[in-house]
């Protein structure tokens, strides 16, 4: 995999950006990374962006605004730089722009300018934006989405109001995607109803099958997403190398850019501690320096390109810094990575035994039995 | 004088004998794998199994057929093949019986059933097997075909023939039972191949114990290994003649 994508980064040395297919497209912003991307095809990119501007809205519903986090520590380019590059204007981010309600008698009042829920009215009147979704959407209680008020609507309904008007939607992080951290599974989760934008858990429709709305939508998962697939992902949409009327042809089974989460190969393939793996190397303790998959790693379930593209400016990843995978990209996180350090198949089956325990027993059980019945046979005979 | 006849033809013996092997190789290699025991090295026991995996697959979904086609020709043609099959492999109301009265004797009660029946008349055994076996039959079928399927993904998630995605198939339908073990799609198949594995173990022992227990047991090794000859003075064989009874 590595030196395939030194081979793709070769390939790609001397061809215009403007020009690649989408395919090409798709495959040298997943190998060269945002930085790499940027530095080759800044100019050509800044030429194709000299005349359009594209607007984004981006809504934070049931989340940690991590993913907001994280796009901001994007390092090179830098989240403002991204921004000019791609010649964005993010006309609507609730926890970077300061804008705030401002009521009299109830009664909303003073101008865009200062006032965010006007302005919010007033771009989805307009239309004509890329929709960022940060965190789950709860449906509940009772359908009605109160679970989360924002400046006294229920947060469905912004995105209803939003989304129908958006050219496209990106949600970002595995809350906005699949539900995530808010769909862990307990009492909460079946009150609130959290659902993503086009999927819950593993179960395509989310909130947007429940409005009603066919809008294509792309899921950028990770607990925080990285910037990397957001940025190159929304550029790949700006410059028209993500086909609207076809968004499925680039997507996985579960809503996600190929590019960034491969379905033919997991984290693990790639792992910096793979060698450890392969010669048995097992750590039973963290901080041993081998592989973590007894400390319940679940990068060998988990489809994305971490261990290549790195975390922090391409310094780290989670298994580098010594802690487990756990599958942060997957619409079944968190539940089908709990207990986080715990290998999966030590999963509970049966009143807190795992199959190891069962097994256990049903052999102990079959070889008691088999020799109650051979020595009763004996002694007939 | 004891009498002999043949139990197990040529066929039947290589199909056991290769059976078995690759069976304990897959599942013992299998087991070094996953708790990384420190008996071999993770290149060798991975080799091994891999190499375990075609002879076990050809001896079940090619030798077996092929015995039980051969076998049933030589009783009877076509219908034969069908009469061998039902009599030989699938659980009847006779086994049932059978099995039934081997409870009861496991509880002190009757006699053992002698459950293997020979027709002098006809020249063939009508039905050979325990009739717990019949049962481990079905569910060794199954678990063999599931256990594959789980490890093609284990082997390759993106592994794929004549351009068909078959991993991505096999994860994807894994992927709507996974959620009720609260697992993801490819952990479910890895701990379904755990499962299986478990079952192999399980089924390994109820078949070795309950024939290595018995009454000169080696004589059941040589009759499946080796001479395929079975004695009917065997305490489970019931020697009929079907001549005699139509005369
Ligand atoms: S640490 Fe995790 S990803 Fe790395 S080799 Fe071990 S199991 Fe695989
Ligand atoms: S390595 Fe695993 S836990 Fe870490 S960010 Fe990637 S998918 Fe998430």
């Amino acid at each position: 995999m590595a030196s395939e994508k030194l081979n793709v980064i070769d390939n790609l040395q001397n061809l215009d950006v403007l020009q690649m297919d989408r395919r090409t497209f798709m495959k040298a912003v997943a190998a060269l990374g945002a930085s790499g991307f940027v530095a080759r095809y800044g100019t050509s990119l800044a030429k194709a962006m000299e005349f359009s501007k594209t607007k984004v809205v981006w809504l934070h519903g049931a989340e940690c605004t991590g993913c907001s986090i994280s796009a901001l520590n994007a390092y090179n380019p830098e989240f403002a730089d991204a921004l000019e590059k791609l010649n964005i204007s993010l006309e609507y981010h609730e926890t970077i722009l300061a804008q705030q309600g401002l009521f009299v008698d109830g009664k909303l009042v003073n101008t865009s300018e200062l006032n965010g829920e006007i302005l919010l009215d007033e771009l989805a009147n307009e239309g004509g934006y890329i929709l960022v979704v940060e965190g789950s959407i709860p449906n509940g209680p009772d359908n009605t989405g109160k679970a989360c008020i924002l400046g006294g609507h229920p947060f469905k309904d912004i995105v209803e109001k939003t989304a129908r008007k958006a050219d496209a939607i990106v949600a970002i992080g595995t809350c906005a995607s699949y539900g995530g951290i808010t769909t862990t599974n307990c009492d909460t989760k079946e009150y609130c109803d959290f659902q993503g934008m086009s999927f819950t858990e593993t179960t395509p429709g989310g909130i947007l099958k429940i409005l009603g709305i066919d809008k294509p939508c792309i899921n950028i998962p990770g607990c925080p997403a990285h910037p990397d697939w957001f940025f190159l992902t929304v550029a790949a949409l700006i410059l028209g190398k993500l086909d609207l009327n076809n968004i499925g042809a680039a997507l996985d089974q579960y809503g996600r850019p190929k590019p960034f989460y491969p379905p033919e190969s997991t984290i693990h393939d790639n792992c910096p501690r793979r060698g450890y793996y392969d010669r048995g190397i097992l750590d039973k303790e963290i901080a041993q320096g081998g592989c973590l998959w007894k400390l319940g790693c679940k990068a060998p379930y988990a489809h994305s390109d971490c261990a290549l593209r790195k975390w922090n400016n391409g310094l780290s990843l989670c298994m580098q810094a010594g802690g487990p995978c756990l599958a942060c990209v997957e619409p079944t996180f968190p539940n089908a990575s709990m207990p986080f350090f715990e290998e999966s198949e030590k999963t509970e089956i049966l009143f807190g035994a795992n199959i190891g325990h069962v097994a256990l027993f049903a052999i102990g059980v079959a070889v008691v039995a088999a020799g109650v019945h051979a020595v009763r046979r004996m002694k007939k005979e | 004088m004891t009498e002999n006849v043949m139990r197990y033809d040529w066929i039947g013996r290589w199909t056991h004998t290769f059976h078995a092997i690759a069976m304990l190789v897959l599942i013992f290699t299998g087991l070094v794998i996953y708790f990384r025991w420190d008996i071999m090295s993770m290149h060798n026991a991975r080799t091994l199994h891999m190499v375990s995996v075609p002879v076990l697959i050809l001896t079940n979904w090619f030798l077996v057929p092929y015995g039980i086609i051969v076998q049933g020709y030589a009783e009877g043609g076509v219908k034969g093949i069908i009469t061998h099959f039902y009599n030989n492999y699938i659980f009847n109301s006779r086994d049932a019986k059978h099995l039934s009265q081997a409870i009861k004797n496991f509880f002190g009660k009757g006699e053992y059933p002698k459950f293997t029946i020979y027709d002098k008349g006809k020249g063939h055994y009508i039905t050979r097997l325990h009739p717990l076996f019949k049962i481990f039959i079905v569910l060794e079928g199954i678990s063999i075909f599931l256990i594959f399927l789980t490890g093609i993904v284990l082997y390759d998630v993106n592994w794929s023939i004549f351009g068909l995605p078959i991993a991505q198939w096999i994860t994807t339908i894994f992927g709507w039972f996974a959620p009720f073990l609260n697992l993801s799609s490819l952990s479910f198949i890895r701990w379904v191949h755990l499962a299986l594995t478990y079952f192999f173990i399980f089924e390994l022992i109820c078949h070795a114990l309950i024939l290595q227990f018995a009454p000169k047991p080696f004589n059941y090794w040589k009759t499946i290994f080796i001479t395929g000859k079975e004695d009917f003075n065997n305490p489970v064989v019931q020697v009929i003649d079907s001549s005699k009874d139509e005369a």
